[in-house]
C-alpha cells in the first residue's frame, strides 16, 4: 500500500467515524424527545391507544388554535422580513454614519425575553401608561388596550424577530464582493436595479434562511400570544397547550404531545418549503474580496438616517423605560418621581434573595456553554450537509427544526419522561440537575447555530478546502485551519442568537430547575407570577445591563478577530 | 485511655441532648425531603427557612412554579413512573382532590387536625388547608363606583373597566368559577353579565393586580392578600369582601404517596399546620387556617368574612364542563 493510499484511507476512516458521530448525536438531542412524544401520545403507558389523537382532532379548539397559530406566524414573519430585510440593506449597502452603533442598537431587543417585551409594550399604550399621561394622552380608566388582540401578536413578534433576519441577513450582505456591484453601477445599472437584479437573488440562501428561522420562532413563541391573547381569548397552539396542561386530566399529556407534534408538522412543512427553495440554485460566491463600496444616499442620508435611528430607538427605548420604570417604584400605581423612587427592587434581588445570584451564575454557564457547543457540533455538521451532501445528516437537519418549535414546556415535559430515571449503562441520573437544562439547551437551540453557519457554507467557495485535502491535509486538520476560519463569521453569530436566546430563556427551565440549578427566566417569572413585579423587572434591567456590557466587552477585542465574526460591528 | 474517657464524656452529652429533645422529635426525621409548592417566591423562601430551622437534619429540596407549571411536573414524573415529589403544598384542594383520585396521596390520620378551620381539610385526611385565601373584587382608588355585591359587576357602569383571572390558567379562579356558578343568586347570569361588560380575563391574580394598581382597569376580581400587600407598600387599590361572600381555596399541603422520607414528610405537615406554621402564614399576609392564631392587620378588627361554601368533590366534577363553556363564553 503506497504512503497517498494510507492517507486516503485514514481520511476516510476519519471521516466516516466524524460522520456517524455527528449524525448519533443529532438524533440524540432532535429525535429522541420527539419520538419520547409520539409513544406519549399515542400509546400512554406502553398501550396503544387512539383516544388522545381523536379527541385533540375532534375539538374545535384545536384547530381555531391552528388557524390563529398560522395567521401570527406568517403575518409576524412577513413584518420582521420588511423590517430586518430593509434596515439590514440600509446600514449594510449605503453610507449611513455610525453604522456600528446602529447595529448594536437594533440588535439589542432580541436580548430582552418576549414575555417582558409583551409587558413593557402593554404599559405603553392603554390608561396605564406613563409615557402617554405624560403628553395627557392616556386614555380613560378601563379603555381596551389596543394590543390585546390579533393585530397586537403580529405586531410584537414582527419587532421582537425583526433582529433575526437583520443578524442572517447581514452576514450574507457581508459576503458580497464588490466587484459584482461594481461592475453592475459600471455598466449603468442604477444601484436599485442592482440591488433586484444582483443584490437580492445573491441573497437568497441567507433570507430564505431568516424567513425560515423567524416563521419558526414565532409559531412557538409562547410569552407574546401569553400575555396578549389570552385577555382576548385569542389562543394559538403554545397558549392551548398551557391551557391543556391547566387542565391536568387523566391523559393530558397524551393530548398535549399530539398538540405539540401538530406544532412541529407546521413548521416541517415552511422548513421543507425551504429546503425546496434552496436546491434548486448555486449561491456560491467567492469571499476572497473587501467590502463593496456603500450606495451614496446623498441628499436622502440624513432623513434615512433618521428614520431608521427613530425606529431603533423606538423599538429597543420603549420597552427599557418600560422595564427600568417599573422596576424603580415601591408598588404598582405609585407615580415614578425623585420622591418614590427606590433601589430597593435592586437591593433586594441583588443582596438578599440568593436564589436570584445562583441564577446568574447558572444562566450565564449554561448560555455560554450551550452556545459553544453547539457551534462545535456545528461546523462539522454544516460541512458534511452542503459541501458533502449527506442524505443522513440532510434528515436530520430538518428533524433538528423540531425542538425549537415545540413550546419550551412540551420540550421540558419529554426531557422528563427521557430522565427521570436514571440513564441506562450509565447508571446515572441527570434529572433535578443542570445536565438536563443543558440538554434541553442543546436540543432546542442546535438550530439556531446550524441555520447561519448552513447558509454560510452555501456561500463560500470551497476550492480552498480542496486544494488543503489535495495537498494531503485530514479532516480534523482542515476543519481547525481551514474550515473553521471561513465560516467564523456566521459561526460566532450562531453562538451569539444561542447563547443571547438561552440568557433570557423562561419555558424550557421553568419545568426543569432544581434548588440549586435556578435559571434567570425562572426567577423573574416566579416573581411575576406572585405579584412581585417590580421585583421581577429589577432582575429582567440587570439582564439586560450585563448583556449589554457584554456585547460592549467583546467590541474591545474586535481589532483582534476575523473581519465579521462580531454582528454588530464592520 | 485519655481520648476514650472524652469520648465516653461526649456520648454521655449528646445522648443527654437527644433526651431532652425527644419530646420535640419524637422520630427526629432526617434526610432529604422534596417539596412542590406553588407559593410566591418569597413565601417559599421563608417556609422552607422555617422549617430547616425546626427540623435541622431534615435537608430540604424545593420546586416552586405556577400551579400549572407544578402539576404538569408532576403528571410527566407519574406518568415515567416515579414522581420525585415527597409532600406538596400548592394552590387549591381540587388539584390535590384530583390526586387523590389517582391515587397519588398517602393519608395522615395522625396529623393534629385540632383547631383548624371546619371543613379546611380532607375527610380522609390526604390533604389539609393551610390558611385562606378568598377571592374578592379589587378597585383602582380612583375608580368612580365602589362595589359591594359580585353582581355590581354586571352595572352597565362597569363596562370594558373590570380584568379576572382565567380560570383556564389560575386554580383559585378555576374553584371560583366552579363555586360561584353553582350559587343559584350568581349562576352564569353573572358571567354572562360579565361578558356583556367586556370584561376580560387575563392570566392569572399577579395580572390582575397588575392592571388595577396601574390603574389599566378600574375593577379587578382578585385575591386578598395580594391586594393588601399592595395597598400596604403604596399602590392606589383597594378590596372589598362581597356581601354574598367570597370564594376561597386553601392551600393545602399533602404527602406524596411514593415518598422516600414519610418521617420527614410528616414532619412538614405537621410544622404547617402547628401554631409555629400558622403562624408564619400569618406573619406573610394570610388568613391563617388555625383561627387561634389571629388574623391579619390587614383585616379590619371583628370582620366576619363570609366564605362561600364549595363543595369539592361537586367542583372537581363540573371543572372540566365549566372551563369548557368559559372558554366558548370568553372567546371571540
Amino acid at each position: 500500500m503506497s504512503l497517498a493510499d494510507t492517507a486516503t484511507l485514514r481520511t476516510r476512516v476519519e471521516e466516516t467515524g466524524l460522520l456517524w458521530g455527528l449524525v448519533g448525536l443529532v438524533a440524540l438531542l432532535s429525535l429522541l424527545p420527539i419520538g419520547r412524544l409520539v409513544v406519549e401520545g399515542l400509546a400512554p403507558g406502553g398501550q396503544f391507544s387512539t383516544t388522545a389523537l381523536g379527541k385533540v382532532l375532534a375539538s374545535p379548539a384545536t384547530w381555531t388554535a391552528t388557524a390563529n397559530s398560522l395567521i401570527t406566524a406568517i403575518s409576524g414573519t412577513v413584518l420582521a422580513v420588511l423590517i430586518g430585510g430593509t434596515v439590514a440593506l440600509l446600514a449594510t449597502l449605503t453610507d449611513i454614519r455610525a453604522r456600528n452603533a446602529f447595529t448594536f442598537c437594533f440588535v439589542l431587543p432580541l436580548m430582552i425575553a418576549p414575555q417582558v417585551t409583551a409587558l413593557a409594550w402593554l404599559q405603553l399604550f392603554g390608561p396605564s401608561s406613563t409615557l402617554l399621561k405624560l403628553i395627557g394622552m392616556a386614555p380613560p380608566l378601563g379603555s381596551r388596550n389596543p394590543l390585546y388582540s390579533r393585530e397586537g401578536i403580529i405586531l410584537l413578534l414582527g419587532l421582537q424577530y425583526a433582529p433575526l433576519v437583520f443578524l442572517t441577513l447581514r452576514a450574507g450582505l457581508r459576503a458580497l464582493p464588490k466587484e459584482l456591484i461594481e461592475a453592475g453601477l459600471a455598466a449603468g445599472a442604477s444601484p436599485l436595479t442592482v440591488l433586484r437584479t444582483v443584490v437580492l437573488p445573491l441573497m437568497t440562501p441567507p433570507l430564505v434562511a431568516g424567513i425560515a428561522l423567524c416563521f419558526v420562532s414565532c409559531l412557538g413563541n409562547f410569552g407574546i400570544p401569553a400575555f396578549l391573547g389570552i385577555p382576548g381569548n385569542f389562543l394559538v397552539l403554545p397558549t392551548l397547550i398551557y391551557q391543556r396542561l391547566a387542565g391536568l386530566g387523566p391523559g393530558v399529556l397524551s393530548e398535549v404531545a399530539i398538540l405539540s407534534l401538530l406544532i412541529g408538522i407546521i413548521a416541517m412543512v415552511g422548513i421543507l418549503l425551504q429546503d425546496f427553495m434552496m436546491r434548486r440554485r448555486d449561491f456560491r460566491i467567492t469571499t476572497t474580496s473587501s467590502a463593496a463600496r456603500p450606495f451614496e444616499l446623498g441628499r436622502w442620508r440624513a432623513p434615512v438616517e433618521t428614520l431608521i435611528w427613530t425606529f431603533a430607538i423606538l423599538v429597543l427605548a420603549l420597552p427599557f423605560l418600560g422595564l427600568l420604570s417599573t422596576s424603580l417604584i415601591p408598588a404598582f400605581g405609585v407615580p415614578l418621581n425623585a420622591a418614590t423612587a427606590t433601589f430597593a427592587n435592586y437591593a433586594y434581588v441583588l443582596f438578599e434573595h440568593a436564589a436570584s445570584k445562583r441564577a446568574f451564575v447558572n444562566s450565564f454557564l449554561m448560555s455560554a456553554g450551550a452556545a459553544i457547543l453547539i457551534v462545535l457540533i456545528c461546523v462539522p455538521l454544516g460541512y458534511f450537509i452542503v459541501w458533502k451532501k449527506s442524505r443522513a445528516l440532510r434528515l436530520l437537519n430538518l428533524a433538528a427544526e423540531l425542538p425549537y418549535a415545540m413550546p419550551g414546556v412540551v420540550l421540558a415535559i419529554a426531557a422528563i419522561l427521557l430522565f427521570l430515571k436514571p440513564l441506562p449503562v450509565l447508571g446515572v441520573s441527570i434529572y433535578n440537575t443542570v445536565w438536563i437544562i443543558v440538554f434541553a439547551y442543546l436540543a432546542r437551540f442546535l438550530v439556531l447555530g446550524l441555520r447561519p453557519i448552513v447558509s454560510g457554507y452555501l456561500q463560500i467557495d470551497r476550492t480552498l478546502e480542496e486544494a488543503a485535502q489535495i495537498a494531503g491535509a485530514g479532516l480534523p486538520r482542515r476543519l481547525v485551519t481551514i474550515i473553521f476560519p471561513l465560516v467564523a463569521p456566521a459561526a460566532v453569530a450562531g453562538a451569539l442568537l444561542i447563547f443571547l436566546t438561552a440568557f433570557n430563556e423562561l419555558t424550557v427551565s421553568a419545568l426543569l430547575w432544581s434548588s440549586g440549578a435556578e435559571t434567570l427566566g425562572v426567577v423573574v417569572f416566579s416573581f411575576e407570577q406572585g405579584g412581585d413585579s417590580t421585583y421581577a423587572s429589577a432582575l429582567a434591567t440587570i439582564t439586560v445591563l450585563v448583556t449589554v456590557a457584554l456585547m460592549a466587552s467583546t467590541t474591545l477585542f474586535a481589532q483582534k478577530l476575523p473581519q465579521g465574526v462580531l454582528p454588530w460591528r464592520d | 485511655m485519655m481520648t476514650q474517657t472524652r469520648r465516653k464524656f461526649i456520648m454521655a452529652a449528646a445522648f443527654g441532648a437527644l433526651i431532652a429533645a425527644a419530646p420535640a422529635f419524637a422520630q427526629a426525621p432526617s434526610g432529604k425531603l422534596v417539596l412542590y409548592t406553588s407559593q410566591p417566591e418569597k413565601d417559599a423562601a421563608q417556609t422552607t427557612a422555617a422549617f430547616k430551622k425546626a427540623y435541622p437534619n431534615v435537608e430540604i429540596d424545593i420546586f416552586r412554579s405556577g400551579t400549572t407549571e407544578v402539576m404538569g411536573k408532576l403528571a410527566a414524573e407519574i406518568s415515567a413512573g416515579q414522581p420525585s415529589a415527597d409532600v406538596l403544598l400548592i394552590a387549591d384542594a381540587a388539584s390535590m382532590e384530583i390526586l387523590k383520585g389517582q391515587k397519588q396521596l398517602l393519608a395522615y390520620p395522625g396529623a393534629k387536625t385540632d383547631g383548624l378551620q371546619a371543613g379546611s381539610f380532607d375527610a380522609d385526611k390526604t390533604y389539609f388547608g393551610s390558611k385562606l385565601i378568598t377571592t374578592g373584587i379589587a378597585y383602582n382608588t380612583a375608580a368612580k363606583e365602589k362595589p359591594t355585591s359580585w353582581t355590581d359587576l354586571d352595572k352597565p357602569s362597569y363596562k370594558g373597566q373590570i380584568s379576572m383571572p382565567s380560570p383556564l390558567y389560575s386554580g383559585a379562579a378555576a374553584i371560583m368559577l366552579s363555586t360561584m356558578t353553582a350559587r343559584p343568586d350568581l349562576g352564569w347570569k353573572l358571567f354572562e353579565g360579565l361578558k356583556a361588560n367586556e370584561a376580560v380575563a387575563v392570566r392569572g391574580n399577579g395580572a390582575v393586580l397588575r392592571s388595577v394598581a396601574t390603574g389599566e382597569k378600574a375593577y379587578g376580581v382578585l385575591v386578598d392578600f395580594m391586594a393588601y400587600n399592595a395597598k400596604k407598600q403604596g399602590s392606589p387599590i383597594d378590596f372589598v369582601f362581597p356581601k354574598e361572600g367570597a370564594p376561597a381555596v386553601t392551600e393545602p399541603v399533602a404527602i406524596v404517596k411514593s415518598t422516600k422520607n414519610e418521617a420527614a414528610a410528616k414532619a412538614f405537615v405537621d410544622f404547617i399546620l402547628s401554631d409555629d406554621g400558622q403562624k408564619l402564614a400569618l406573619s406573610m399576609g394570610y388568613i391563617p387556617a388555625k383561627p387561634s392564631v389571629g388574623s391579619p392587620a390587614w383585616l379590619p378588627e371583628g370582620t366576619k368574612i363570609n366564605v362561600m361554601a364549595s363543595d369539592i368533590a361537586a367542583v372537581v366534577k363540573a371543572t372540566e364542563a365549566d372551563k369548557a363553556r368559559f372558554a366558548t363564553m370568553f372567546g371571540n
